[in-house]
């Protein structure tokens, strides 16, 4: 074969000390021969472009970028990947400190952020912060805030001999292993490179899938001509809407309203048109290339205000002048609270439409098992069941027949909370080509699948007596929602719905309104539909203290929550220590002495939030079941079915408890909390807790991770099954022990007498008793939401749950007054998650959505050209904060116990942002004597600003 | 998007890849790749044949010889933030090399590849202009020597003709009582290119401006010297007041566009904060230099 002569040469490449000898094209980069060649998947990609770090490898003692360098050109040198860092079983101490500091959540930057970290110390053992800043300045992590990364940067020598956790001043003390700051359980894995996500899997005879994207914002699909594509080696099928099934998939069931590809129209750039699946990635980009198509070009709108013109172009028959959803909730009378208010303010805000961009591109492979019968999935999902439910939708098959896995997930923020087309395609694909088919996204694909936040526009009234007590609120929102309905029905809701859960507000009115627009569809990013109004509110409540001489901290204890209430809106507020949280950042944060005595160009700012603990009720109605099997369900306050389901089974000789629990750990440490709540209720180390929850076939349901629910619903389920357990083995021990089973209790893995503690038995001991009599030791536990949770409205569902978490932060910024440019300094943060299952846990999540929403509030934006093409689709013009963009943050936890949570426990994921926008934007302002009022506040809005009023 | 149709070149001397690049006439060359391989992997280049010059040893290293100091074009950025000789003679230039990407971008890219590819942002340029720099462009059969003010034509366009290749920097000692500075103005702290840059360099004798140069970046299609600005301060006592004005003058100079990064009228408010910083920089570094060499 001549041909392949030409393209391929061998070359020797010593990795990690080994040599090998590998066939390489000539334009193959050294991260694709490290990945798909050598099989170290250690090495990630994130951006394919030099930007996010993730395939970061050490050549010769310098950290360099795999995907931009030639595997050809890379001969002759020392290539050290994540796999050479550890030897002989020893972990690195850079690993170890990563470890026990909490730096490790979704693990997709870490190989790399760790690669650099090692070349940074073989020079300088005892780099400066500056120094730290600045060798890691090319690795981009979106789950950490980095803090904690500096922090195990700082102490990594502190391993060189001992491996031993430090001691957390935050532990509580009350329990076991509960309120401990425990290593997660998946960080010696993800800081080793063994943890394999979704793309790092292979199967033999597989098959590579790309999809063919719309090049233009709205038309109609006049012809497709695949004949050229399909006549280039390699390429094993093609598909485009001809092949695809006619049935509608989406999130919300009212309004499915997406095809796999393409039927005849399609809504903007980046929708899916067909699919080319290849023996390799690149013959199917190639033969993407080689397929034409003839579009009807139709006319489109990109703004929500024009889009609801009457002539404006219309995306959806069913969706008259675009309004996809239409919300109208008033409670109380907000007439009559504005004719009570002393003083009213009005004010409009704009949002920004920020992408969630988890390090890790959504990957999906499919195949199909059992002869044929069984449909194998693995996808980089949030929402697993979701996705199981979604694909036997549009297969209409019995989900029974699916088995979904779901790797290690790096990352999601909402931007993976459906099921994507990839899930569809792979699943189809494989059926047809009889062979595994695996597709992963490019970053820009991941911009043009889209499901970001909704860009909204605010229009907010607030009327309020001379003490700043609220007396009326009205809100009038249109939300951009993009192409397709995604969550956003939900997200309209939620825009309202969570106003009203922070404060007492009489009389409430909200008017909501998402648009269709020709671009990419919005969907549920953390927060969903409330940080921007959340952003606007606290603006609004912060501006009015000042017009009132009061102080913005005080206005807002004034108006606080109290625990045990009933919000205007119906929703049930069961914990709640919000004042505590605005009082502790009030002392820590020595806000008195600072604000309004700062000098100019110095701010000092507040905002707060809070969110729910899981949706009180499930995304589909009716009960676990193809959905054309299902008759028309009406509402009802109740959930059909447990939202979270757990088992644990102990091993035969009892030194072990594996619990099952489809639970969706993407990173924010929820089989850690997991396996922390089970080895507490079991009265064991958190050692001998092992957690399944990836394959479907083992781990019973979970709806997933969104809506911030594992920790509390995930929890009930799994200390339910975990006592499930107990009950059987103290009723077997009570039988030898001659007692009650009441008599007994479990702790440090020992069971004994609570009325003597002499008399005990090891638990394994125990347990091996009881399979020996009875067979195997397994307990089951579920949850299911209270019923009848919610007010008896139109949308009432929304914004309900089990528990609501409260926070507050204050955010110190430098603004340099010449050219508009913001320095976020520092941040102080107070939050009420009940009782924390993992203190240092719960740090991460409050540090990782501080630099998530500092960046989101001054720097990140989605752009689009007059066309509807994304200007920025990548990680270098979609700006995210790198670490020395990243302030200092302390994050404190006030004392709550939330009765509907296990152990007292609430979430955290999300609610952790929602205080940070308005604590940016009022900080500026604090610091310029300026409120910039449309997302993301750029140093150019403020410049513009400062000059217009000076 | 697809890398892997290319073909690979490696030449092992200068002589070999300039008798490639007379052979296949598209073929483009391959330094750091930094820009090259993310431009083919975004499809907004098709090159066919590439000559990697990474094999050749005489294009790399930081020398000083009479009365200049010589670059190679395979210098990186990290080479050039750690090099005694350039944080000796023209740290302003560290400064820029430092700004730019990443830690694994500095180690990768090169001097050679910032300046050829001519890309109006680029961090090095504007202080070795300020620095009165020159680049060595070797063709087969001859070379010759262009200042890098006149090297840049417009944007990814330069005075390098095809068959030749950018070999050298050179930069000349600067007089006693010179100081350069560069700042950048960026949306983020790291990994950003810049929105604007200015590059000032001021030489003093007899407590006089003897020589300026103020030379933008970012805001015109390659980087340029703000001529009025630089004469203005010719021959004026250096105060706050006159670099004022010749901020403002440099202002008027540049000739941005609106982009993502920024407006016409930002880029314009950042050219006139930035030559003035760098001014005040500038004769900070002039005087320290003054008083070390007396």
């Amino acid at each position: 074969m001549k041909h392949n002569k030409e393209r391929y040469r061998l070359i020797v490449l010593k990795v990690n000390g080994e040599e090998h000898s590998v066939a390489v094209k000539d334009g193959e980069t050294l991260l694709d021969v490290l990945r798909d060649k050598l099989r170290l998947t250690g090495t990630k990609k994130g951006c394919n472009l030099g930007v996010c770090g993730a395939c970061t490898v050490i050549i010769d003692g310098e950290p360099k970028n795999s995907c931009l360098l030639l595997a050809a050109s890379c001969e002759g040198t020392e290539i050290t990947t994540i796999e050479g860092i550890a030897s002989q079983g020893e972990l690195h101490p850079v690993q170890q400190a990563f470890i026990y500091h909490g730096a490790v959540q979704c693990g997709f930057c870490t190989p790399g952020m760790i690669l650099s970290v090692v070349a940074l110390i073989k020079d300088n053992p005892n780099p400066t912060e500056a120094e730290i800043k600045e060798a890691l300045d090319g690795n981009l992590c979106r789950c950490t805030g980095y803090a904690d990364i500096i922090e195990a940067v700082k102490n990594w020598k502190k391993y060189l001999n001992k491996k031993e956790p430090p001691s957390s001043s935050y532990d509580l003390n009350k329990f076991s292993t509960v309120g401990k700051s425990q290593p997660r359980v998946d960080a010696a894995a993800k800081v080793t490179g063994h943890a394999k996500f979704t793309a790092d899997y292979n199967f033999n005879n597989m098959l590579y899938g790309k999809i063919l994207h719309s090049p233009i914002s709205h038309g109609r699909i006049k012809m497709i001509d695949t004949s050229k594509a399909e006549t280039l080696p390699g390429v094993k099928l093609i598909l485009t809407g001809k092949n695809m099934p006619d049935i509608t998939y989406g999130v919300s069931p009212a309004r499915y309203d997406e095809h796999v590809l393409a039927k005849d129209r399609v809504r903007y750039v980046g929708d899916e048109v067909a699919a080319v699946i290849a023996v390799d990635e690149d013959t199917a980009e190639r033969a993407l290339g080689l397929i034409q198509v003839e579009y009807e070009e139709l006319p489109a709108v990109f703004n929500p205000i024009e889009a609801l013109k009457k002539d404006a172009p219309r995306l959806h028959e069913k969706y008259k002048n675009n309004i996809n959803t239409k919300v109208d909730h008033h409670f109380g009378d907000v007439e009559k609270g504005f004719a009570e208010a002393d003083f009213i303010r009005e004010e409009e805000f704009v949002g920004n439409h920020v992408y969630q961009n988890p390090i890790e591109p959504h990957a999906s492979i499919a195949y199909w098992e059992n002869d044929g019968l069984t449909l194998v999935l693995y996808s980089s999902t949030q929402v697993p069941h979701y996705v199981h439910y979604m694909v036997a939708r549009v297969l209409d098959i019995p989900l029974g027949k699916i088995r979904i896995i779901r790797p290690p997930v790096g990352g999601g923020f909402g931007g993976k909370a459906e099921t994507t087309p990839l899930d569809l395609i792979t699943a189809i694909a494989s059926k047809k080509t009889g062979r595994p088919v695996k597709m992963v996204y490019s970053r820009k694909e991941m911009f043009l699948h889209g499901r970001g936040r909704h860009k909204q526009y605010m229009k907010f009234k607030m009327g309020v007596k001379k003490d700043g007590r609220i007396t009326a609120f009205k809100s009038q929102i249109y939300l951009d929602g993009g192409a397709y309905s995604s969550f956003g029905v939900i997200t309209a809701y939620y825009a309202g719905s969570m106003i009203p859960t922070l404060y007492f507000i009489p009389n409430y009115l909200y008017e909501g309104f998402r648009i269709m627009t020709n671009k990419p569809a919005c969907g549920a990013m953390r927060g969903h539909g409330t940080p921007q109004p959340r952003f606007a509110f606290e603006s609004l409540l912060s501006m009015i203290a000042d017009d009132l001489g009061i102080d913005p901290i005080e206005i807002r204890l004034r108006n606080a929550m109290d625990p045990n209430t009933r919000t205007c809106n119906d929703l049930d507020v069961r914990s709640c220590e919000f004042k505590a949280t605005l009082d502790e950042v009030k002392k820590k944060s020595r806000w008195k002495q600072k604000y309004g005595k700062l000098q100019p160009g110095k701010g000092i700012g507040i905002g707060c939030g809070g969110f729910v603990s899981g949706a009180g009720y499930a995304i589909y109605r009716g009960q676990v079941q193809r959905s054309s099997e299902k008759k028309r369900e009406t509402f009802v306050k109740k959930s059909e079915f447990p939202h979270s389901n757990a088992i644990v089974k102990i091993s035969e000789d009892g030194t072990a408890a594996v619990l099952l629990i489809q639970a969706a750990e993407i990173g924010q440490g929820s089989s850690t909390v997991l396996s922390q709540m089970c080895a507490e209720a079991l009265g064991i180390s958190l050692y001998r807790v092992r957690i399944r929850t990836e394959d479907s076939d083992i781990s019973p349901l979970d709806l997933g991770a969104y809506s911030s629910r594992t920790t509390l619903m995930g929890g009930n389920a799994v200390v339910m099954a975990s006592k499930d357990v107990i009950g059987k083995l103290f009723t077997s021990v009570s039988r030898v022990w001659n007692c009650n089973p009441q008599d007994l209790e479990a702790r440090e893995n020992q069971i004994f007498l609570k009325s003597d503690k002499s008399k005990n038995m090891a638990w394994e001991e125990a347990a091996r008793k009881y399979f020996n009599d009875q067979g195997p030791l397994v307990g089951t536990g579920w949850y299911k939401p209270p019923e009848g949770l919610g007010g008896d409205y139109k949308g009432a569902a929304v914004g309900t749950s089990p528990a609501y978490s409260y926070g507050s932060s204050v955010c110190e910024c430098c603004v340099d007054l010449e050219t508009g440019k913001v320095k976020i300094k520092k941040f102080t943060d107070f939050h009420d998650c009940g009782t924390p299952i993992n203190p240092q846990a719960v740090h991460g999540q409050v540090k990782g959505a501080i630099v998530m929403g500092a960046g989101e509030t001054i720097m990140e934006d989605v752009l689009y050209d007059e066309k509807g093409n994304i200007l920025n689709p990548n990680l270098h013009d979609y700006l995210l904060m790198t670490i020395k963009d990243s302030p200092e943050i302390f994050s404190g936890i006030v004392e709550s116990y939330e009765p509907e949570g296990p152990y007292g426990a609430k979430e955290i994921g999300e609610g952790a942002i929602l205080p940070v926008l308005a604590a940016v934007a009022h900080a500026i302002a604090n610091a310029t004597g300026v409120w910039i009022k449309e997302l993301p506040i750029t140093p150019e809005k403020i410049l513009k600003a400062l000059k217009k009023k000076f | 998007m697809n890398l892997s149709e290319i073909r690979l070149h490696t030449p092992q001397t200068l002589n070999e890849a300039l008798e490639l690049s007379v052979k296949i006439k598209e073929a483009c060359f391959l330094a750091g790749g930094t820009d090259l391989l993310v431009d083919i992997k975004q499809g907004l280049l098709a090159a066919k044949d590439i000559i990697s010059l990474q094999e050749i040893k005489e294009l790399k290293g930081i020398k000083k010889k009479n009365k200049e100091i010589r670059l190679g074009a395979l210098v990186t950025p990290n080479d050039i933030l750690s090099d005694s000789l350039i944080n000796r003679y023209i740290p302003a230039l560290a400064d820029a090399a430092r700004s730019m990407a990443s830690t694994q971008i500095r180690a990768v890219a090169t001097i050679g590849g910032n300046i050829s590819s001519a890309v109006p942002s680029a961090d090095l340029p504007p202080p070795l202009i300020a620095a009165e720099a020159s680049v060595k462009l070797q063709g087969l059969e001859s070379s010759r020597k262009v200042s890098l003010s006149e090297f840049f034509r417009g944007p990814r366009e330069t005075a390098c003709k095809t068959g030749e290749l950018l070999t050298f920097i050179l930069i000349p000692l600067l007089p006693p009582g010179t100081g350069i500075s560069y700042l950048k103005f960026t949306l983020r702290e790291a990994n950003a290119l810049a929105v604007a840059s200015v590059a000032s360099r001021v030489t003093l004798k007899d407590g006089k401006i003897n020589r300026a140069a103020i030379v933008l970046g970012a805001v015109a299609p390659t980087p340029i010297m703000a001529l009025r600005a630089s004469e203005f301060l010719i021959n004026r006592e250096p105060s706050q007041s006159t670099f004022e004005k010749a901020a403002l003058l440099a202002k008027e100079e540049g000739e941005p566009i609106s982009d993502i990064r920024g407006s016409i009228w930002y880029r314009k408010e950042l050219i006139s904060v930035l030559t003035r910083r760098t001014l005040s920089e500038a004769l900070e570094r002039a005087q320290r230099k003054n008083r070390k060499e007396k």
